[in-house]
């Protein structure tokens, strides 16, 4: 068994670790309504974004409409953008995303597909960096809060390789909040445009006139879409990854409470052993004299 | 005390004291003396004329309260209490004595059947049997305080004893004419491991063992003794007309029944069985104590009853000579060797305290059993990181074996320091390089696990003797990683790593 003092110190370090999750605990709690917020109020934005393109795409033909929103043509070649967040202490939150997005690649490769790899993060960077050694194109900081300017360097990027050629499809990992106990881990395509089949009908009441016509609103409208919805999914990110943070230290102040609480009752015990010991050996010692 | 006396006194003195030993030892058998107290287990005895020395036997008769028949007790020379009395230990029950009763003086020390007869025989602590399977016809008696073994005769070179056991092999090798101390509490596998050695290491060198069974409960006892007949280390005397010709392993019993004075000495009858094996017949034995702390236990009864004053917890003051001339004649000599592999009951888990402390001294290695790995269902429930070697050398072990060893530790200790982090923030926190050592930790716990010979009947997977070059090929190959693709219960009780690959196709066939 330990000795009193190695259990002395081994209690300090869990208070003091108890200390740090319970502090992080807060933070994370005050940073995560403004997040939260955020992420709500980017939504309509990106939402309203895709039924504008959507009521768009319905208004362009085939052969003439924007590669970004047909795409090329094959869907050989795939780049997978996995965003997390930079710091961990989240519990699970970067894991299931990273997971999702294994699971993702795998099942590409398992088809066939050529896949590429583009991480926002420095967690999805550590983790897949070395897994998907020669399919890693490169990753990109998310920063500490999600920036517009950011989305428009991820954007740019991402369009650079369709736009070269060397990618088909690119599909965005993200983990979409949904509350504070849940956040999910979700795969959403930026090239070609998923057109949503229910935002095209509930829209398409009224017909719609474009000045100019709907291919040059298209040509810059698309990227700019990339760019909102990348911006979207990296405030949700943030506001699930506070969630998931503030759950995780929550967790862990209450695991180092139960850790505190056994060791001090084996610390109690031992000493009130060896405090028992010394005094039947005074006791029969004096005895025996 | 006489001159007489002296020259009576067994095996203690050497040639130097050839001068008394010429002295005929004409009281020999005839000095009488009678009991004048009696207190618990220690006797006192006034003799006329000539005093016994100091452990001398001394022999009278008492009567069994419970069946009323007549029994010899031994009682052994403790102290010259002056005025002609002499005060002894009991090895056995006092009820029954009367003051004025004629006591004999033998003589000698407490004296032994040794040799090949007393294999498959259990004995108590005075050379009787107590098996009912009539005397032991031994052609050699010995005495049971008997010299460590000179300088000169002593062996020197340590050598590995392969036992077959993954765990033990590795990380704390035995060393032939070593001591070993098992740590360990109630129900974590200590006799069974004991057993499973005895067994490993007769199958391997055709070697005896002796085992001392003091003040440990009588049932296990006989247990034991019926466990070594049923896995044909001894013989059955009842299934071959009383003789157990082709036994392989000596007992030697001094239960928690018996008085302080039986179980203070019947370890000493049991390294002297062992002795004789090793002197006479040359042989490679090993020995083995269960438990060591009752041997220091009844020490410690015995010494307060003959008024020493109690030292520190209440041990006797002469607790490390006791230990130590105990210990100091289990070594190896040029002739054979005793290996003894003692267990060692640590009384409210502290190592300082001063029965499992004097023992630590004299061991050469240490394998603790623990609790927690016993709850994770992992036999042996060897701790892998208390347990140590005095040769974990690589000038004794080898460079190779030494590495994988140390780097076998070197993954347990990570994750033992990963825990904490683990049990607050959960793994979802590790890095990918502390996630794969947690993996590979895992598997090496649960490889370092391995079916038992001797737990066939109950766990109906036949046992495996894994070589030394197997253990060490298998668990280098686990450290680089070359098995991270099988799961965690593929690696849970089997032998080599060959056994683990099988056992991974097997599951994923189940699946």
């Amino acid at each position: 068994m330990a000795s009193l003092k190695e259990m002395r110190n081994r209690i300090g370090s869990v208070k003091a670790t108890q200390k740090i999750t319970k502090a992080m605990q807060m933070v994370a709690a005050a940073k995560l309504r403004k997040a939260q917020d955020a992420a709500q109020n980017a939504r309509p934005y990106a939402e309203r974004m895709g039924s504008v393109i959507a009521n768009l795409a319905a208004g362009v033909s085939g052969g003439d409409a924007p590669r970004l929103l047909v795409g090329s043509g094959s869907d050989r070649r795939h780049l997978v953008v996995v965003a997390t967040s930079d710091r961990g202490l989240a519990g699970g939150f970067n894991s299931s995303i990273v997971r999702a997005a294994r699971e993702r690649i795998n099942a590409l490769l398992n088809e066939g597909k050529d896949v590429r790899v583009l991480t926002v993060g420095r967690k999805a960077r550590d983790q897949l960096r070395r897994l998907y050694g020669d399919r890693y194109v490169g990753s990109i900081e998310a920063g500490g809060n999600p920036s517009l300017e950011v989305a428009e360097q991820i954007s740019a990027r991402v369009q650079e390789l369709f736009e070269s050629g060397e990618v088909d499809v690119v599909t965005l990992m993200f983990s979409r909040f949904r509350s504070v106990v849940s956040q999910q881990p979700t795969a959403l395509q930026l090239i070609p445009v998923e057109v949503g089949a229910a935002t095209t009908q509930s829209e398409s009441t009224a017909p719609y006139e474009y000045e100019p016509d709907e291919q040059a609103i298209l040509e810059t409208l698309l990227p700019r879409n990339i760019t909102t919805q990348i911006f979207s999914a990296m405030l949700e990110n943030q506001a699930g990854f506070f969630a998931a943070q503030m759950t995780a230290m929550d967790n862990a102040t209450r695991n180092a409470g139960d850790m505190i609480a056994s060791l001090t009752l084996q610390y109690n015990r031992s000493r009130q052993a060896q405090i028992t010991k010394e005094l039947i050996e005074i006791i029969s010692g004096a005895e025996a004299l | 005390m006489s001159e007489a006396a002296v020259a009576k006194k067994p095996a203690r003195r050497t040639p130097a004291k050839a001068k008394a030993s010429e002295i005929p030892a004409t009281v020999q058998g005839v000095a009488k003396g009678r009991i004048v107290q009696v207190i618990g287990a220690v006797v006192d005895v006034e003799f006329e004329g000539h005093l016994p020395a100091i452990l001398n036997a001394l022999e009278t008769s008492n009567t069994d309260q419970r069946t009323g028949q007549p029994f010899r007790l031994v009682l052994e020379v403790a102290q010259h209490l002056g005025e002609n009395t002499v005060r002894t230990i009991a090895m056995d029950t006092t009820e029954g004595l009367t003051r004025g009763q004629p006591v004999v003086d033998t003589g000698a020390a407490i004296t032994v059947p040794v040799g090949p007869a007393t294999l498959g025989r259990i004995m108590n602590v005075i050379g009787e049997p107590i098996d009912e399977a009539g005397p032991i016809s031994a052609e050699q008696s010995s005495v049971i305080h008997r010299e460590a073994p000179s300088f000169d005769e002593q062996s020197t070179t340590p050598e590995v004893l392969v036992t077959g056991i993954k765990v033990i092999d590795l990380l704390c090798p035995y060393t032939k004419g070593g001591k070993i101390g098992l740590f360990g509490g109630a129900g974590v596998g200590k006799t069974v491991t004991m057993q499973e050695l005895i067994n490993n290491i007769a199958k391997a060198y055709g070697g005896y063992s002796v085992l001392a069974g003091v003040g440990e409960r009588t049932r296990e006892g006989n247990d034991l003794y019926h466990e070594m007949i049923e896995s044909n280390v001894n013989v059955d005397p009842k299934a071959n007309n009383g003789s157990t010709v082709g036994s392989k392993c000596a007992l030697v019993y001094g239960q928690m029944n018996e008085p302080p004075g039986a179980r203070a000495r019947v370890a000493l009858t049991g390294l002297t069985q062992a002795e004789y094996f090793r002197d006479v017949e040359g042989k490679d034995v090993l020995l083995f104590v269960d438990n060591i702390f009752r041997f220091t236990q009844a020490g410690a009864e015995v010494s307060a009853l003959l008024g020493r004053i109690p030292s520190a917890v209440g041990y006797q003051p002469t607790l490390a000579t006791e230990m130590g001339n105990l210990q100091e004649r289990i070594t190896s000599t040029n002739k054979g060797s005793i290996t003894s592999v003692q267990a060692i009951y640590v009384p409210a888990d502290d190592l300082t305290d001063p029965a499992p402390a004097t023992s630590f001294a004299h061991l050469d290695a240490t394998t603790v059993l623990s609790r927690d790995i016993a709850a994770q269902a992992i036999f042996p429930a060897v701790d892998p990181l208390d347990s140590t070697s005095r040769i974990m050398d690589p000038l004794v072990i080898g460079e190779e074996h030494y590495a994988v060893a140390r780097r076998t530790q070197e993954i347990l200790q990570q994750y033992k320091q990963l825990k904490d982090i683990i049990a607050i923030l959960g793994m979802d926190e590790l890095s990918e390089d502390d996630k794969l050592i947690v993996a590979r930790a895992r598997k090496i716990q649960r490889f370092l696990s391995q079916p038992f010979h001797v737990a066939e009947q109950f766990t109906n997977t036949p046992g495996a003797f894994v070589e030394l070059a197997d253990t060490i090929r298998s668990f280098k190959a686990i450290c680089d990683g070359e098995y991270d693709h099988l799961p965690e219960p593929a690696f849970y009780m089997v032998g080599s790593i060959e056994e683990a690959v099988a056992k991974a196709e097997k599951l994923a066939a189940e699946a």
